[in-house]
């Protein structure tokens, strides 16, 4: 018994000082695990299973709105290197715009990445081409494509990212936020069931927005009825006619103005709606003749803010039900809890 | 009467022709001979106006080339060219009645289809009237291009090689149409011709270029001889004689070629 | 002139069968023009609303209600400026090819439509403002203009021969291309939608005050073109054969090549790049009647009308609502049809 007991003792001291051991030195600890590479198994935007291995210490953000989660996400310190579009944009970017430009988010220069040699580029699911992997991986750089641009994957997307960074907690604020305000809007349009039709057009010229392209997508959870969702393809080009003929309610223009967190003056939007308003034979339409046509800028349009411009196009969509409703709070609270930014620019026209 | 006077024409800082002098009256024929590059064609050239001459007047019938307007000029003197256009999408008609450009404004009026359809006929040219110039054969172009020249109904005619890569037929004809006409309208006619027994069969007047300079000129009897010749060409020939036309035999290269 | 009776009927004969293939020529462009206008009814009666050809016709001379805004300001614009596109491409095709005596000669291979092109994306990056339009239309014709002087300069240099002005026409169209990637590669998303617009090709965005500027600068110079049909054709004879005969060579091909850029920056200033038509319809309309160009000139013209209108009004029927851009759609009916001629062909047009 007597030695059944030390034993145990021997056993329990042994323990505590293997415990103590390892608080101590925690950092020898940490790293003898890094050793062991902690794989997780993550889904990409193209739902291709990943192993990547943790902690991710250094990444290459390339496109901007993958950046934008990131500093959501409060992982800023960890980029290492931006594409050269964010230097364009120094007021959004205050903290970031002086990190390495690694190029175009479809063409980044790999040379550059491999010198800031990061843990991780971050692109979107199809560009740039298979080659960055065949030019990254033999490096030991992870590529892991997500998109950050479509509302209906933008949850699962933030939790990979979440967990990719170590960042659980804080994706979880992130999705819980976007959830709240999705079934907010989601509930007020319930009892709609006279659903304006709009014509959509994107930042061409009479291509308007289909099936699978976000201003669809952003349209219908706004409550309206987009007049191409019976098309066959994303961005078609459609006939000044053809929208006469459907006689929309409303006409929502997306312009891909830079620099909106920069602009005080909305005479750009101003002259991209007026612009509209003059084209020919368009004053026949309801949306123009009543002033129903706005102006949205791309910022808001997709992208992680996509949820602004749809309740944007909810307010514009029912105004009565949204009266009390103002997006740009929305913004606002969505810059500075999320993005650490003070609210500021000119996303739509005419503002509310 | 054409006068050709001090001709002189630069072209890349080499006298191409120097102070050349001819003349002929209406009813003759003036053939052009010499080596390559004595400058046959770049004198057709400068008395038609296609190049300007440095130096030098052409007078036609006393009145200076170089102060005449182009289709002024166009209708006293016909030009054919030596090489034929590789591609060149037309009827026989149409190139023929090309001819009558300088006295069409837009619509050809029915003289200009008569004389057009005239020559067609006398030329022999009638069943290709409606074909197209690039399907004759090297022979029926030639003579399209000779037929165009006559539609131009000038008293001037100037043929650069007008028999070069005919057969012996083709070679005939033609020379025959052209001193046919030449006799018939009474027009004067230059031709830049390699071929020395052509030149001496067919010519009033036989003018011997060498390197840019008239060497000799006169009636094909006085210009033909054995020491002209070796001189200009640069080999040994002997000369015979048939109805007062000196026939030209080529012997064998002599020595090395002045210039 | 006393002419035999016989050598008199042969020669009436001889000009009677010429006049008869004038008058097969003559008929061709009447069948052109009547193509044409059924295309137009076509045009006219299809679109996305409901308004038929008795509508249209209705609404033509009534004035009121949507029918009315639709055909006035929509439908007929496009059939009218698809028209005018069409023949100034064609007829500036045509004169590129005989100026320069190239088959390979148009608009585009020149380079004048790159350069055009070139200039309306500067004024697309650069411009801004409600007069955009304007400064992208008279931008592109400067730059059309420019392209076809330095082609000038450079055939000036050196001894211009067909030849090296094709070369020259085929380095600026890569130097213009290069430099509109370059504008696009550094605009920004907005810029280069636009941009993809202008390089799609479109009728859409088309009104009369557009067509009012492209008719001057496209059908304007046109009786003038007309009146040089036979310089060119005697431009086909060779350079030296055309000044034998009276024409002033230098100059017909300059003013010539300047009358071309005009007509090639009007039909595509509004509209972008709708290629190929400009090539084709020479070719086409040659292969048909020849090479003479007071007939090829207005035929190719009509050629050129054709198709670009068969073109637009198949790119917004086919898949209607959704429309098949017009620079697709050319080259799909064009160079099938351009192919089975250039089988069937019996004639050697280049």
């Amino acid at each position: 018994m007597e030695l059944l007991v030390i034993m145990k003792r021997t056993l329990i001291v042994q323990v505590v000082i293997l415990f103590l051991f390892c608080l101590s030195v925690p950092g020898k600890a940490i790293t003898g695990q890094d050793n062991r590479m902690e794989l997780i198994k993550v889904q990409d935007a193209q739902g291709t299973t990943l192993e990547v291995r943790l902690p991710v210490k250094k990444l290459v953000v390339l496109t901007s709105d993958a950046l934008e989660i990131v500093r959501a996400l409060k992982a800023e310190d960890l980029v290492v290197g931006i594409n050269t579009g964010i230097v364009k944009d120094p007021l959004f970017w205050p903290r970031l715009k002086h990190r390495p430009a690694v190029g175009r988010w479809s063409e980044p220069n790999y040379e550059l990445i491999a010198e800031l040699n990061p843990d991780m580029v971050i692109s979107y699911a199809r560009h740039p081409g298979a080659e960055m992997e065949k030019k990254l991986m033999p490096l030991g750089i992870r590529v892991i494509r997500l998109d950050f641009y479509k509302i209906r994957t933008l949850e699962k997307e933030v939790k990979t990212l979440g967990r990719i960074l170590k960042k659980e907690k804080e994706a979880k604020e992130l999705t819980a936020w976007y959830q709240r305000k999705l079934s907010w809007v989601r509930e007020k349009l319930k009892e709609v069931n006279d659903r304006p039709a709009v014509y959509v057009e994107s930042y061409t010229g009479y291509h308007t927005t289909g099936p699978g392209s976000g201003g669809n997508e952003i349209c219908v959870l706004a409550g309206g009825h987009n007049i191409a969702s019976n098309f066959s393809i994303p961005y078609p080009q459609v006939t000044p006619e053809w929208v006469l003929a459907n006689n929309p309610d409303v006409i929502i223009k997306a312009t891909s103005l830079s620099n909106c967190y920069a602009m005080a003056d909305p005479g750009p939007l101003r002259t991209t709606r007026h612009r509209i308003m003059a084209r020919p034979a368009w004053d026949n339409i309801r949306a123009i003749k009543e002033g129903r046509v706005y102006v949205m800028a791309g910022d808001i349009w997709t992208g992680p803010r996509a949820i602004i411009g749809a309740s944007y196009m909810a307010k514009w969509f029912y105004p009565d039900i949204f009266k009390a409703f103002d997006p740009k709070e929305l913004h606002r609270e969505y810059l500075e809890r999320f993005q650490g930014i003070k609210y500021q620019g000119v996303y739509v026209y005419p503002s509310l | 009467m054409l006068r050709v006077h001090g001709l002189h024409f630069r072209y890349k800082n080499i006298d191409a022709l120097k102070h050349v002098g001819i003349g002929l009256n209406k009813g003759e024929v003036l053939s052009i001979v010499g080596p390559n590059g004595a400058g046959k064609t770049t004198l057709l050239k400068c008395i038609v106006g296609i190049v300007k001459p440095d130096n030098g007047t052409v007078l036609i019938d006393g009145k200076d080339t170089s102060r005449m307007k182009r289709l002024d000029l166009a209708r006293c003197i016909g030009y054919v060219p030596q090489s034929t256009p590789s591609k060149f999408p037309i009827t026989v008609f149409d190139a023929v009645l090309m001819g009558r450009r300088p006295y069409i404004v837009w619509k050809p009026s029915e003289r200009d289809l008569e004389v057009v359809a005239d020559l067609l006929r006398s030329m022999g040219l009638e069943d290709m009237a409606l074909r197209d110039f690039d399907h004759l054969s090297g022979g029926q172009k030639q003579k399209v291009l000779l037929a165009r020249a006559f539609a131009q109904d000038t008293d001037y005619l100037l043929l650069d090689e007008p028999t070069s890569n005919l057969d012996l037929r083709h070679q005939m004809e033609v020379m025959e149409m052209i001193s046919g006409m030449v006799k018939k309208k009474g027009m004067a006619a230059i031709l830049a011709v390699h071929d020395l027994n052509l030149a001496s069969r067919f010519s009033d007047t036989v003018v011997m270029l060498n390197a840019g300079r008239v060497f000799c000129s006169g009636k094909p009897m006085e210009v033909m001889t054995v020491e002209n010749i070796r001189s200009v060409y640069g080999v040994e020939a002997t000369i015979n004689q048939n109805d007062g036309n000196p026939y030209i035999l080529p012997i064998r290269p002599v020595g090395r070629l002045k210039k | 002139m006393c002419i035999p009776h016989f050598r008199y009927f042969y020669m009436q004969e001889i000009c009677e069968q010429y006049r008869g293939l004038t008058g097969r020529k003559v008929s061709f462009m009447i069948l052109l023009v009547v193509l044409l206008s059924g295309v137009g009814l076509i045009a006219l009666s299809q679109g996305a609303s409901s308004v038929g050809l008795k509508d249209s016709f209705a609404a033509l001379f009534e004035d009121s209600g949507v029918a009315h805004a639709i055909v006035w300001k929509l439908r007929l614009p496009r059939i009218v400026m698809a028209i005018l596109v069409g023949c100034g491409l064609a007829i500036a095709g045509t004169v590129f090819q005989a100026i320069l005596r190239n088959p390979l000669a148009s608009p585009h291979t020149l380079g004048i439509g790159s350069s055009a092109g070139f200039g309306a994306v500067m004024a697309i990056v650069f411009g801004g403002g409600l007069y955009k339009e304007y400064l992208i239309a008279g931008n592109a014709f400067l730059f059309a203009l420019l392209s076809s002087s330095l082609i000038l300069g450079v055939a000036k240099l050196k001894r211009s021969t067909p030849e090296t002005m094709i070369l020259a026409g085929i380095a600026m169209m890569f130097f213009f291309s290069s430099l509109s990637s370059l504008f696009q590669y550094m605009g920004t998303m907005e810029e280069v939608h636009e941009i993809v617009f202008w390089f799609f090709g479109s009728l859409s965005k088309v009104g009369w005050k557009e067509i009012s500027m492209a008719s001057v600068m496209i059908l304007l110079p046109i009786p003038l073109l007309l009146k040089w049909s036979w310089d060119f054709n005697l431009l086909a004879a060779g350079d030296e054969s055309a000044k034998a005969l009276g024409v002033n060579v230098t100059r017909i091909r300059m003013v010539g090549l300047v009358v071309a850029s005009l007509i090639t920056a009007g039909a595509i200033c509004f509209t972008g790049v709708i290629g190929f038509i400009g090539l084709v319809s020479p070719h086409i309309t040659r292969m048909v009647i020849g090479g003479d160009h007071r007939f090829l000139l207005p035929a190719s013209a009509l050629v050129g009308s054709v198709l670009v209108l068969t073109a637009d009004t198949l790119g917004r029927t086919l898949w209607a609502p959704q429309v098949i851009p017009i620079g697709i759609v050319t080259s799909f009916i064009g160079v099938p049809f351009f192919f089975y001629l250039l089988m069937k062909r019996t004639r050697e047009y280049w």
